[in-house]
Protein backbone atom coordinates (compact mmCIF):
# COMPACT_ATOMS: atom_id res chain seq x y z
CA UNK A 1 0.00 0.00 0.00
CA UNK A 2 1.34 3.44 -0.88
CA UNK A 3 1.61 5.95 1.78
CA UNK A 4 0.41 8.96 0.59
CA UNK A 5 -1.39 12.29 0.50
CA UNK A 6 -4.65 12.63 2.20
CA UNK A 7 -7.24 15.02 0.29
CA UNK A 8 -8.85 13.11 -2.18
CA UNK A 9 -10.43 14.45 -5.43
CA UNK A 10 -13.44 13.48 -6.77
CA UNK A 11 -11.59 12.14 -9.63
CA UNK A 12 -9.48 9.92 -7.19
CA UNK A 13 -12.42 8.46 -5.59
CA UNK A 14 -13.93 7.15 -8.79
CA UNK A 15 -10.82 5.59 -9.90
CA UNK A 16 -9.99 3.97 -6.72
CA UNK A 17 -13.62 2.43 -7.00
CA UNK A 18 -13.83 1.37 -10.53
CA UNK A 19 -9.94 0.15 -10.15
CA UNK A 20 -10.78 -1.82 -6.98
CA UNK A 21 -13.30 -3.86 -9.28
CA UNK A 22 -11.08 -4.08 -12.36
CA UNK A 23 -8.22 -6.02 -10.79
CA UNK A 24 -10.04 -8.46 -9.38
CA UNK A 25 -10.40 -9.99 -13.45
CA UNK A 26 -7.73 -8.27 -15.16
CA UNK A 27 -4.23 -6.43 -14.97
CA UNK A 28 -4.94 -2.41 -16.07
CA UNK A 29 -3.20 0.53 -16.12
CA UNK A 30 -4.29 4.40 -16.10
CA UNK A 31 -2.68 6.55 -18.59
CA UNK A 32 -2.61 10.18 -20.23
CA UNK A 33 -4.52 13.16 -18.71
CA UNK A 34 -5.55 11.43 -14.94
CA UNK A 35 -2.03 10.42 -14.69
CA UNK A 36 -0.90 13.88 -14.80
CA UNK A 37 -3.31 15.33 -12.86
CA UNK A 38 -2.73 12.86 -10.16
CA UNK A 39 1.16 14.05 -10.39
CA UNK A 40 -0.15 18.09 -9.76
CA UNK A 41 -0.88 19.19 -13.26
CA UNK A 42 -3.82 21.70 -12.73
CA UNK A 43 -6.05 21.08 -15.50
CA UNK A 44 -9.07 18.43 -15.04
CA UNK A 45 -10.17 16.04 -17.71
CA UNK A 46 -13.96 14.29 -18.26
CA UNK A 47 -12.42 11.03 -18.51
CA UNK A 48 -9.79 8.69 -16.81
CA UNK A 49 -8.19 6.23 -19.98
CA UNK A 50 -7.63 3.13 -18.98
CA UNK A 51 -6.10 -0.17 -20.78
CA UNK A 52 -6.69 -3.49 -19.37
CA UNK A 53 -5.40 -6.81 -20.60
CA UNK A 54 -7.71 -9.01 -22.72
CA UNK A 55 -10.18 -10.98 -20.99
CA UNK A 56 -12.77 -14.20 -22.36
CA UNK A 57 -16.44 -12.94 -22.55
CA UNK A 58 -17.53 -14.75 -19.88
CA UNK A 59 -14.89 -13.44 -17.43
CA UNK A 60 -16.36 -9.73 -19.07
CA UNK A 61 -19.56 -10.81 -18.24
CA UNK A 62 -18.54 -11.12 -14.40
CA UNK A 63 -16.72 -7.92 -14.44
CA UNK A 64 -19.54 -5.65 -16.19
CA UNK A 65 -21.54 -7.34 -13.25
CA UNK A 66 -20.11 -6.30 -10.27
CA UNK A 67 -19.34 -2.82 -11.62
CA UNK A 68 -23.04 -2.40 -11.96
CA UNK A 69 -23.74 -4.01 -9.07
CA UNK A 70 -21.43 -1.23 -7.36
CA UNK A 71 -23.69 1.83 -9.36
CA UNK A 72 -21.29 1.94 -12.55
CA UNK A 73 -23.33 2.08 -15.92
CA UNK A 74 -21.73 1.74 -19.08
CA UNK A 75 -22.89 4.36 -21.55
CA UNK A 76 -22.66 2.38 -24.80
CA UNK A 77 -25.11 -0.22 -23.57
CA UNK A 78 -26.56 -2.38 -20.64
CA UNK A 79 -25.75 -5.63 -22.37
CA UNK A 80 -22.57 -7.53 -21.46
CA UNK A 81 -22.39 -9.04 -25.00
CA UNK A 82 -22.67 -5.65 -27.31
CA UNK A 83 -20.52 -4.10 -24.61
CA UNK A 84 -17.71 -6.91 -25.13
CA UNK A 85 -17.76 -6.62 -29.03
CA UNK A 86 -16.53 -2.83 -28.70
CA UNK A 87 -13.81 -3.76 -26.71
CA UNK A 88 -13.16 -6.97 -29.31
CA UNK A 89 -13.11 -4.29 -32.50
CA UNK A 90 -10.55 -1.83 -30.40
CA UNK A 91 -12.63 0.49 -29.39
CA UNK A 92 -13.18 2.05 -26.08
CA UNK A 93 -16.09 1.30 -23.81
CA UNK A 94 -17.50 3.87 -21.16
CA UNK A 95 -18.38 3.82 -17.44
CA UNK A 96 -19.69 6.35 -15.31
CA UNK A 97 -21.87 6.50 -12.20
CA UNK A 98 -25.42 5.42 -12.56
CA UNK A 99 -27.60 8.99 -13.23
CA UNK A 100 -24.11 10.99 -13.86
CA UNK A 101 -22.32 11.29 -17.17
CA UNK A 102 -19.17 12.12 -15.39
CA UNK A 103 -16.99 11.66 -14.96
CA UNK A 104 -15.94 8.85 -17.04
CA UNK A 105 -13.54 5.69 -16.76
CA UNK A 106 -12.84 4.81 -20.36
CA UNK A 107 -11.57 1.78 -21.11
CA UNK A 108 -10.25 -0.56 -24.05
CA UNK A 109 -8.33 -3.63 -24.70
CA UNK A 110 -4.44 -3.56 -24.53
CA UNK A 111 -4.47 -4.00 -28.60
CA UNK A 112 -0.30 -4.83 -29.68
CA UNK A 113 3.00 -4.98 -28.62
CA UNK A 114 2.92 -1.20 -27.40
CA UNK A 115 -0.03 -1.75 -24.67
CA UNK A 116 1.54 -4.94 -23.41
CA UNK A 117 4.59 -3.12 -22.94
CA UNK A 118 2.93 -0.02 -21.17
CA UNK A 119 1.05 -3.38 -18.91
CA UNK A 120 4.28 -4.88 -18.50
CA UNK A 121 6.04 -1.59 -17.07
CA UNK A 122 3.03 -0.83 -14.94
CA UNK A 123 4.20 1.17 -11.79
CA UNK A 124 2.57 2.82 -8.53
CA UNK A 125 3.78 6.72 -8.20
CA UNK A 126 4.51 7.76 -4.09
CA UNK A 127 3.58 11.36 -5.46
CA UNK A 128 -0.20 10.91 -6.44
CA UNK A 129 -0.74 9.22 -3.28
CA UNK A 130 -3.00 6.77 -4.93
CA UNK A 131 -2.73 2.90 -4.62
CA UNK A 132 -3.49 2.65 -8.41
CA UNK A 133 -1.46 1.25 -11.19
CA UNK A 134 -0.59 3.69 -14.12
CA UNK A 135 1.58 3.30 -17.31
CA UNK A 136 5.12 4.85 -16.58
CA UNK A 137 6.05 8.22 -16.56
CA UNK A 138 8.57 7.46 -19.31
CA UNK A 139 6.08 5.92 -21.53
CA UNK A 140 3.44 8.64 -21.11
CA UNK A 141 6.13 11.46 -22.31
CA UNK A 142 6.76 9.50 -24.95
CA UNK A 143 3.30 9.11 -25.82
CA UNK A 144 2.23 12.86 -25.43
CA UNK A 145 5.25 14.35 -26.73
CA UNK A 146 5.40 11.78 -29.99
CA UNK A 147 1.92 10.44 -30.54
CA UNK A 148 -0.34 13.23 -29.56
CA UNK A 149 1.39 16.09 -29.80
CA UNK A 150 -1.64 18.65 -28.94
CA UNK A 151 -0.52 22.10 -27.13
CA UNK A 152 -2.37 20.19 -23.41
CA UNK A 153 -0.54 17.39 -24.41
CA UNK A 154 2.97 18.99 -24.37
CA UNK A 155 2.37 20.57 -21.38
CA UNK A 156 1.54 17.79 -19.72
CA UNK A 157 5.09 16.27 -20.76
CA UNK A 158 6.38 19.45 -19.72
CA UNK A 159 5.07 19.31 -16.15
CA UNK A 160 6.08 15.35 -16.25
CA UNK A 161 9.50 16.28 -16.98
CA UNK A 162 10.16 18.54 -14.08
CA UNK A 163 8.10 16.54 -11.18
CA UNK A 164 9.95 13.24 -12.35
CA UNK A 165 13.06 14.76 -13.11
CA UNK A 166 15.32 12.33 -10.89
CA UNK A 167 13.26 9.36 -12.48
CA UNK A 168 12.89 9.80 -16.38
CA UNK A 169 14.69 7.86 -18.56
CA UNK A 170 15.53 9.06 -21.71
CA UNK A 171 17.07 6.41 -23.14
CA UNK A 172 13.55 4.25 -22.58
CA UNK A 173 11.67 7.49 -23.48
CA UNK A 174 13.47 7.69 -27.17
CA UNK A 175 12.87 3.76 -27.59
CA UNK A 176 9.23 3.89 -26.67
CA UNK A 177 8.90 7.19 -29.16
CA UNK A 178 11.00 4.68 -31.92
CA UNK A 179 8.15 1.97 -31.11
CA UNK A 180 5.35 4.30 -31.55
CA UNK A 181 6.55 5.39 -34.80
CA UNK A 182 6.45 1.48 -36.07
CA UNK A 183 3.43 0.57 -34.57
CA UNK A 184 1.27 3.60 -34.75
CA UNK A 185 2.66 6.34 -37.03
CA UNK A 186 3.51 3.76 -39.71
CA UNK B 1 2.97 26.15 -25.07
CA UNK B 2 0.22 28.90 -25.05
CA UNK B 3 2.98 31.44 -24.31
CA UNK B 4 5.71 32.84 -22.36
CA UNK B 5 4.18 33.61 -18.93
CA UNK B 6 1.79 30.84 -19.29
CA UNK B 7 4.97 28.09 -19.72
CA UNK B 8 6.43 29.46 -16.82
CA UNK B 9 3.55 29.30 -14.87
CA UNK B 10 3.49 25.40 -15.55
CA UNK B 11 7.11 25.48 -14.23
CA UNK B 12 6.77 27.24 -11.59
CA UNK B 13 3.79 24.96 -10.42
CA UNK B 14 5.28 21.78 -11.20
CA UNK B 15 8.48 23.12 -8.62
CA UNK B 16 6.12 23.55 -5.81
CA UNK B 17 4.70 20.19 -6.48
CA UNK B 18 8.02 18.52 -6.08
CA UNK B 19 8.66 21.09 -2.95
CA UNK B 20 5.61 21.16 -0.92
CA UNK B 21 3.87 18.20 0.10
CA UNK B 22 0.95 20.30 0.71
CA UNK B 23 0.30 20.85 -3.01
CA UNK B 24 -2.28 18.32 -2.93
CA UNK B 25 -4.83 20.12 -0.59
CA UNK B 26 -4.88 23.14 -3.25
CA UNK B 27 -5.21 20.57 -6.05
CA UNK B 28 -8.39 19.24 -4.29
CA UNK B 29 -10.50 22.30 -3.89
CA UNK B 30 -9.71 23.24 -7.81
CA UNK B 31 -10.74 19.53 -9.04
CA UNK B 32 -13.68 19.52 -7.08
CA UNK B 33 -14.90 22.88 -7.25
CA UNK B 34 -14.57 22.19 -11.38
CA UNK B 35 -16.94 18.88 -10.59
CA UNK B 36 -19.41 20.28 -8.71
CA UNK B 37 -19.93 22.96 -11.01
CA UNK B 38 -20.67 20.65 -13.92
CA UNK B 39 -23.25 18.80 -11.11
CA UNK B 40 -24.66 22.10 -10.71
CA UNK B 41 -24.76 22.97 -14.16
CA UNK B 42 -26.42 19.56 -15.47
CA UNK B 43 -28.89 19.06 -13.29
CA UNK B 44 -30.26 22.50 -13.92
CA UNK B 45 -29.66 21.41 -17.85
CA UNK B 46 -31.61 18.35 -17.36
CA UNK B 47 -34.91 20.44 -16.02
CA UNK B 48 -34.93 22.70 -19.42
CA UNK B 49 -36.54 22.35 -22.13
CA UNK B 50 -34.93 19.93 -24.32
CA UNK B 51 -32.01 19.54 -22.43
CA UNK B 52 -32.15 16.28 -21.64
CA UNK B 53 -31.90 15.46 -25.80
CA UNK B 54 -28.60 18.30 -24.95
CA UNK B 55 -27.13 16.19 -22.56
CA UNK B 56 -27.89 13.05 -24.43
CA UNK B 57 -25.74 14.49 -27.45
CA UNK B 58 -23.25 16.30 -25.76
CA UNK B 59 -21.98 13.04 -23.69
CA UNK B 60 -22.85 10.45 -26.76
CA UNK B 61 -24.85 8.33 -24.46
CA UNK B 62 -26.58 5.69 -25.64
CA UNK B 63 -27.94 3.66 -22.64
CA UNK B 64 -30.22 6.33 -21.72
CA UNK B 65 -31.82 3.54 -19.05
CA UNK B 66 -28.46 4.44 -17.04
CA UNK B 67 -29.70 7.67 -16.09
CA UNK B 68 -32.99 7.37 -14.93
CA UNK B 69 -33.46 10.48 -12.67
CA UNK B 70 -31.15 12.82 -15.01
CA UNK B 71 -33.15 11.64 -18.16
CA UNK B 72 -36.48 10.70 -16.94
CA UNK B 73 -38.55 12.68 -19.65
CA UNK B 74 -36.76 10.45 -22.20
CA UNK B 75 -37.71 6.70 -20.66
Amino acid sequence: MIRGISNRNILDEFAINFCKIIEKYTEYIIVSGFLVISSGRVRSTEDIDMIIKPIQKEKFKLLHNELIKKNFICMQSDDPENIYLYLKDNLSVRYTYKDQPLPEMEVKFAVDDLDLYQLSTKTKLQLTGLDLYFGSVNMNIAFKEEYLKSPKDLEDAKHLRKVYHDTINEAEINKIKQKIRQLRLK
Amino acid sequence: MRNKTHDEFIERWAEFVKNDSNWKSYHTKFINAQYEKFFKFINKLSKTKEGQEKIVELYNIKNIKGYPKLLNKLK
